[in-house]
């Protein structure tokens, strides 16, 4: 299983390869790009994007040297016809550059590039949301060769996926990413924290009614609340338990780590941690904590308590909060 | 207000569909206006997907006004698929069956030809954040529902008609297509969704809450939660949350330019929102 981790510089090429990353993903906002559009719209992120395409090929060229690849991310939620060509052209030239995969999240533009793109290997972004074996055949039918999963799906589809799909490879989140949407159904922007920052982090309030026009009951009311209590407790840990880390500096938050084992058994090929705008050091110890899971696991040790011990907080582990999978959960307790 | 001041200047030539999701609500929306179509499900939730005894009651509610119908349909996984599957002979020749993922199409295209393939509004992807400050923050990621690559991609799986949100923002030309004919639903447009819900966590043990597909009793279907926040200077779009989903209610800026849209013919169907929005019985 290979660990699949961000860059956002070629300087950070070698140290997260030595930590024990095997493929690297990156965005790039050339210059040309930004003049031709005024915006960052290669991708969905606005910032931890490469600037030119000389740091561009010094991460490939640092990546093959230690014969790890390099993916491209074409993940904006949606392109126009504008954008899409201009990122053919870009396409073209991270080939040349000996780039080794694409990550497209517009399904328009998967089969663009797949008829008239560069002859370099499409994976399918967790944008595009694969969440059944018909969709996963149609992307593959177009031409990718990899379908990396959204987040909120469970193990057991990730499993009957791939089963019904044995020409795809499969990739899923082990660490980081806390939205509490879908990205592949998030329509909303990063706005600056002045205006409200991302949606699910805005300080809304809500006011129940109910549909029928009746008026809440006290136990309605008393029970509604209750209930938001535990969200606001669910979003704490969703955004990393208050983007904290451990002494050892592992970072909380999002984390399969304890499924990495059942997701081997499942025949996914690869796992991702997210965050490409993040420290190094905060990405060499993500790195760090999913290469000592595998490393157990193929040591033969017990690799599920390894994970849930990892940061030595069980009980924020219990809660489930922290869970991209939580029905691990369930599986028989491991002896910590 | 009725569905036709809803729509407020949809031409005679302009198709009406109500959207419903419950179906204990459908005798008494269909009989309160005309309309042209019924449009049964919905597209947010996988537990929201009709049993076929409420899939055959909505069928022949429609029959009996002459009403065209559609199955609406969410984002499925393979689980919700196999429920989706015997709903699907049980639809009348010519129905269309909104999809919501390209898995839904790609089944579609395969095993069910005599069925009309429509791509739905969670597809057709743009900005649509209700606090966007101005229109130049929605420029920053301009949508390509119209684009040739896109427009073929659908063509390939059978489509020719696409469901669409209005934008904050919104410009007439963006429901002009060359291709495709074009539904619009209205008053709300939906922002952002979750798998994990809220609501449907309101009865959960806490250890179960918020986890991916978890179990609900639809609490969805009796609840809903205004949405609003500290002022930052700017004016929101009216906010509120259905569900799993977070929706706004159309601006009369954003009301101007789908009539302007329909007035070009651009629009040629109109849907409107009868049991999923913001406030009791909408649908009267």
């Amino acid at each position: 299983m290979k660990i699949v981790a961000p860059i956002s510089s070629p300087d950070e090429v070698v140290p997260l390869a030595e930590a024990g990353a095997d493929e690297f993903y990156c965005g790039i906002v050339p210059r040309e790009w930004s003049e031709r559009f005024n915006n960052s719209g290669v991708n969905r992120r606005i910032f931890g994007n490469l600037s030119t395409f000389e740091q561009l090929s010094t991460a490939i060229e640092q990546a093959h040297r230690r014969e790890r690849s390099v993916s491209l991310v074409l993940n904006a939620p949606h392109y126009s016809e504008e954008h899409m060509v201009a990122l053919l052209e870009l396409s073209a030239r991270f080939a040349d550059l000996g780039g080794d995969a694409l990550i497209v999240g517009d399904a328009g533009l998967l089969a663009l590039l797949a008829e008239e793109g560069p002859h370099i290997r499409l994976h399918v972004s967790s944008l595009l949301a694969c969440r059944n074996a018909e969709a996963a055949a149609f992307y593959g039918g177009l031409g990718a060769r990899r379908v990396i999963f959204p987040r909120d799906v469970t193990l057991a589809e990730m499993a009957g996926v791939a089963a019904a799909n044995p020409d795809l490879e499969f990739e899923a989140f082990v660490l980081n990413d806390g939205c509490v949407f879908e990205e592949g159904t998030c329509h909303t922007i990063h706005l600056p924290g002045r205006l409200g920052g991302p949606i699910c982090l805005d300080r809304y309030g809500n006011s129940y009614a109910r549909a029928d026009g009746a008026k809440l009951s006290a136990a309605e009311s008393e029970a509604l609340a209750a209930n938001d209590a535990r969200y606001e407790e669910w979003l704490w840990y969703r955004f990393g338990c208050g983007f904290s880390v451990t002494e050892e500096g592992y970072p909380f938050g999002p984390c399969g780590l304890c499924a990495v084992p059942e997701m081997a058994e499942h025949r996914l090929s690869a796992i991702k941690i997210a965050g490409r705008e993040a420290a190094l050091p905060r990405k060499l110890k993500s790195v760090e904590m999913v290469r000592r899971v595998r490393d157990a696991m193929a040591a033969g040790g017990d690799a599920v308590s390894l994970a849930r011990g990892i940061r030595r907080r069980p009980d924020l582990c219990d809660s489930g909060y922290m869970c991209y999978y939580r029905e691990v959960l369930t599986r028989p307790a491991p002896t910590l | 207000m009725t569905v036709q001041e809803k729509i407020e200047g949809a031409s005679a030539a302009v198709v009406t569909a109500l959207s419903l999701v419950d179906v204990r609500a459908v005798d008494e929306a269909l009989g309160r206006q005309p309309l042209d179509r019924l449009h049964f499900g919905n597209e947010f939730c996988e537990t929201l997907l009709p049993s076929p005894g409420h899939v055959a009651a909505a069928i022949a509610a429609a029959e009996r006004r002459g009403l065209g119908f559609a199955l609406v349909t969410p984002m499925l996984s393979d689980g919700t698929l196999e429920r989706l599957r015997p709903l699907l002979p049980m639809l009348p020749d010519g129905a269309e069956v909104i999809a919501n993922d390209w898995g839904t199409l790609h089944l579609l295209r395969r095993a069910h030809p005599r069925l009309v393939p429509v791509a739905g509004r969670l597809m057709c992807k743009m900005v649509k954040d209700p606090r966007l400050p101005s229109a130049e923050w929605a420029r920053l990621y301009p949508h390509g529902i119209h684009s040739r690559a896109f427009g073929k991609l659908l063509a390939s799986l059978g489509v020719a008609r696409i469901e669409m949100d209005v934008p904050p923002f919104a410009a007439a030309a963006d429901f002009r297509s060359r291709t495709m004919r074009v539904s619009v639903h209205a008053p709300y447009g939906y922002s952002v969704k979750g798998r994990a819900c809220r609501i449907g966590s309101l009865h959960q043990p806490d250890g179960e809450k918020f986890s991916t597909g978890h179990r609900c009793r639809k609490e969805c279907l009796t609840y809903v939660a205004d949405l609003s926040r500290p002022t930052t200077g700017t004016v929101d779009l009216a906010t509120f949350q259905r569900g799993n989903t977070v929706f706004y209610r159309h601006s009369p800026a954003m009301t101007s330019v789908v009539q302007e849209a329909l007035a070009q013919g651009w629009i040629d169907r109109i849907i409107v929102s009868g049991d999923w929005n913001e406030n009791r019985c909408a649908h009267q």
